[in-house]
């Protein structure tokens, strides 16, 4: 008889214990949300290193909620769930790696011109199979132009072409340097967009010739321009 | 004692079938954790092709994706203690525990929806460029599963107020959790890769 109450029983005393298990993984889900939020926000790392952080972030938020929200893989219950959910995951591994790689191969081997411009620029290529190919490569000048309280010095760059180009940005905000007039952007040399974070620099290689205006996408009146001689 | 020998035996074959149902419904989950993985895949691949338009960081504002994940987070805090209370047949916390959810959920999917509408007002639609494409797509397909559980959550929580909670609707709310749950840790991908990903 024992043997039949003790299911109702056990599932009593454990009730308590789940509302406190539902508090530390809202706790815990919240302070890994600001984690996140802090490090992007502050930008103390960046690119490759800040995603693998804040995804690595998100994973132990992920298993802070399977085990603290779903419970599984807790109490007495065979664990068919927890095969099924790491079989998942396998799967998941696969897909979204395999594809990741398998894509991002095929576009960097099969580009459109322009972009084999871009990648024979950014990579400096000078020569394919014996072919000259235009990219620039050996030592060239560096011009800068540095962005402080909304104003731009100097106002106008005179480059040749292969010469690069430093946006210095000594605001408290960050810029995104756009090419063209507002709103109607135009690519410079394949780079629409130059994020420039609040105390950091961008580099760019004027690989282009001729008259280019340029301007902060935020703040539109932020503008500048720079000519390229052959 | 004997009624008591039988009732427990009862509850113990109904224990049997919840843990079947509930292992179909896990089931269920897991493939439609493939679809969201599919379209995450197609996201990390695709969001850099933005054809000279603007990218994520551009977009993106990172408060209101805060705010839509403290939303979400809590609505899954609030349905697991409303779990709790309709495990205990506390039927009236049940409907206040659940009520909370609900409206938080209608509030993280109005916030969503704005947001949406303000890309697209500004000209950012789903046909504009790839970036945009895979992202209406991954976060859309989130929002519609939102939408679902609130649907289903709103006819549950009308069963319950007409019949009083008995054991198939307790059951019933043990796998809208679960769905709820789940749709918070796929979120968690969706503010962590997209919304914060955007500025790294």
């Amino acid at each position: 008889m024992n043997h039949h109450l003790h299911p109702k029983g056990s599932g009593h005393t454990s009730e308590r214990g789940t509302i406190i298990s539902y508090i530390i993984g809202f706790a815990l889900s919240l302070i890994l949300t600001f984690v996140t939020y802090y490090l992007v926000d502050k930008q103390s790392v960046s690119g490759q290193t800040l995603m693998v952080t804040i995804l690595g972030f998100g994973v132990l938020q992920m298993l802070v909620q399977i085990f603290f929200f779903l419970h599984l893989g807790r109490g007495p219950k065979p664990l068919y769930n927890v095969v099924f959910f790491g079989a998942t995951v396998g799967i998941i591994m696969v897909v979204v790696g395999g594809s990741i790689i398998i894509v991002n191969n095929l576009h960097y081997n099969s580009l459109a011109p322009d972009q084999v411009k871009k990648v024979v620029d950014d990579e400096a290529i000078y020569q394919i199979n014996g072919h000259e190919t235009g990219a620039c490569h050996g030592q060239y000048a560096n011009h800068h132009v540095s962005i402080k309280y909304g104003i731009i010095t100097p106002l106008h760059t005179q480059a040749k072409k292969c010469d690069t180009l430093t946006f210095l940005n000594e605001d408290t905000v960050s810029r995104e340097i756009t090419f063209g007039t507002h709103p109607e952007h135009k690519a410079y040399a394949g780079d629409s967009y130059v994020p420039v974070r609040k105390g950091l620099s961008k580099t760019i290689t004027l690989s282009e010739a001729g008259s280019f205006k340029f301007h902060d996408h935020q703040q539109a009146e932020v503008a500048g321009d720079f000519t390229v001689v052959p | 004692m004997v009624k008591e020998h039988v009732l427990s035996h009862k509850e113990l074959h109904e224990e049997a079938a919840d843990d079947r149902v509930m292992f179909g419904f896990w089931i269920y989950l897991m493939t439609d954790l493939l679809i969201f993985s599919v379209l995450f895949a197609t996201y990390s691949v695709l969001h850099t092709r933005t054809l000279g338009g603007a990218p994520g960081s551009a977009l993106f504002s990172r408060p209101l994706a805060l705010t839509e994940t403290l939303i979400l987070l809590t609505s899954s805090f609030t349905c697991g203690i409303g779990m709790i209370m309709a495990r205990q047949r506390k039927q009236a916390q049940t409907l206040v525990w659940f009520g909370l959810t609900f409206i938080l959920g209608l509030a993280f999917l109005s916030l969503e929806l704005r947001e949406f509408s303000a890309f697209i007002h500004e000209g950012h639609t789903l046909q504009t460029n790839a970036f945009l494409s895979s992202f209406f797509v991954l976060v859309g397909t989130h929002g519609l599963h939102i939408t679902s559980g609130l649907l289903w959550m709103g006819i549950t929580l009308g069963y319950i107020v007409k019949r009083g909670l008995n054991a198939p609707l307790v059951r019933k709310l043990a796998m809208l959790s679960l769905f709820w749950h789940f749709l918070d840790i796929v979120w968690i991908f969706i503010f962590t890769i997209v919304y914060m990903g955007a500025y790294t």
